[in-house]
């Protein structure tokens, strides 16, 4: 039987090319049986696609400014991801429980994760995101950094039993992968087929489940 | 030269995929970045134990062989494909089979949707041209590049669904 496959995080329009229904269409071809649709918190707009997941992925410049909009959009949206890359903000979104997903930690200077955060995200249920669209945006050298630091952060959660979630961070269709393919890039790293299947689909799955039983305890 | 014996020769798979693309891409230029990407991803040596060799492609569907050990890899390099000659395209594998005739048959019967080229300015969801059509999926040309420039790319993809006048 094929696997419950999940992209938790695409940016739609108005900040990706493509409407939440196109996007939506072109990934059921592919394989998925649902998106879920994380504009970053400049962009972040009600308009959405009801057959789609709806989240959020929070810019911030500060810890303080993070805590701000996690408190703001922990009640409107099902799934919290933070755009990850600064130490500090990377750190901060491990502590917070109602974090879902911490996207590319990768993208600052270093790895972004080291045994202390790892530990506090698998305490709070924060999940790695990993996504591979540097592998069609940027040039040789950038890519091998990126990998070399993906590595180490797939390293890390696995040692500490991080959650770890494949994404396509999609900005149009062109961004989308189908599942088998992220798979194979996802086998650069150190992962193995089945946890890479896990990490398409029940870890997203699991995030899913967590904001509903959330949402159920709020009401 | 005596040919290979079958019990010494390498055995191969072959991936089938399709390609979307924004225009049309001519088959030596998917070929060399094909190889490209694969000299990127695994270097000249990875790139000889793939054993890679181009089959065809026919404007939309081709096939690629690789021995069989390596399908993971030809699929890494097809997916990190992105560009080609400054054109967005997207490489989806639709399946691996151990003959080109059985690959052929399984996975490239696909019916492919006509591209109709169309004309109409539209508001809803931005304003601007849309230019053609196929399936339920519309490509609009936008006044405002912003959008575009930032998820680098030439149109804005919508669906019949979303501005129904289109229809």
């Amino acid at each position: 039987m094929m696997p419950d496959y999940v992209d938790i995080s695409v940016h739609a329009f108005p900040e990706g090319a493509d409407t939440p229904k196109r996007l939506n269409l072109v990934a059921r071809s592919l394989g998925f049986t649902a998106i879920g649709l994380t504009a970053h918190s400049p962009y972040w707009s009600q308009f959405s696609d009801s057959n789609a997941i709806s989240g959020i992925e929070i810019v911030a410049h500060s810890v303080r400014d993070l805590r701000k909009k996690i408190a703001f959009f922990s009640d409107t949206v099902a799934v919290i991801s933070v755009h990850g890359g600064d130490e500090q903000i990377n750190r901060a979104a491990c502590t917070d429980d109602r974090v879902d997903l911490l996207m590319h930690p990768e993208r600052g200077k270093r790895g972004g994760l080291n045994q202390v955060t790892a530990k506090i995200a698998e305490k709070n249920g924060v999940a790695l995101g990993l996504s591979f669209g540097y592998f069609w945006k940027t040039g040789q050298v950038a890519r091998s950094r990126m990998l070399a630091f993906q590595h180490q952060n797939v390293v890390l959660c696995q040692k500490f039993g991080v959650p770890i979630v494949i994404t396509s961070d999609a900005y149009s269709h062109f961004d989308l992968r189908a599942p088998r393919q992220l798979k194979a890039l996802a086998r650069l790293l150190p992962l193995e087929d089945t946890e890479a299947t896990a990490a398409l689909s029940s870890a997203p799955r699991n995030i899913i489940k967590r904001s509903a039983q959330k949402e159920e305890e709020r009401a | 030269m005596k040919p290979l014996r079958p019990t010494l020769r390498d055995s191969f798979r072959y991936v089938a995929f399709t390609l979307n693309s924004e225009e049309p891409v001519r088959t030596r230029d998917l070929q060399a970045e094909i190889f490209d990407a694969a000299k990127s991803l695994f270097g000249d040596v990875g790139v000889s134990k793939l054993g890679i060799k181009f089959v065809m492609f026919d404007g939309t569907k081709g096939l690629v062989r690789c021995r069989y050990q390596h399908v993971s890899e030809l699929q890494a390099t097809l997916a990190s494909i992105g560009k080609i000659e400054n054109n967005r395209v997207g490489v989806t594998v639709v399946g691996t089979s151990g003959t080109i005739k059985a690959a052929i048959e399984k996975y490239l019967q696909i019916d492919e949707k006509i591209r109709r080229i169309i004309s109409s300015y539209v508001t809803v969801p931005v304003s601007g041209k849309a230019v053609r059509m196929r399936g339920k999926e519309i490509d609009i040309i936008p006044e405002d590049k912003e959008i575009v420039d930032r998820a680098d790319v030439r149109f804005i993809g919508i669906t019949i669904d979303d501005n129904e006048r289109l229809i």
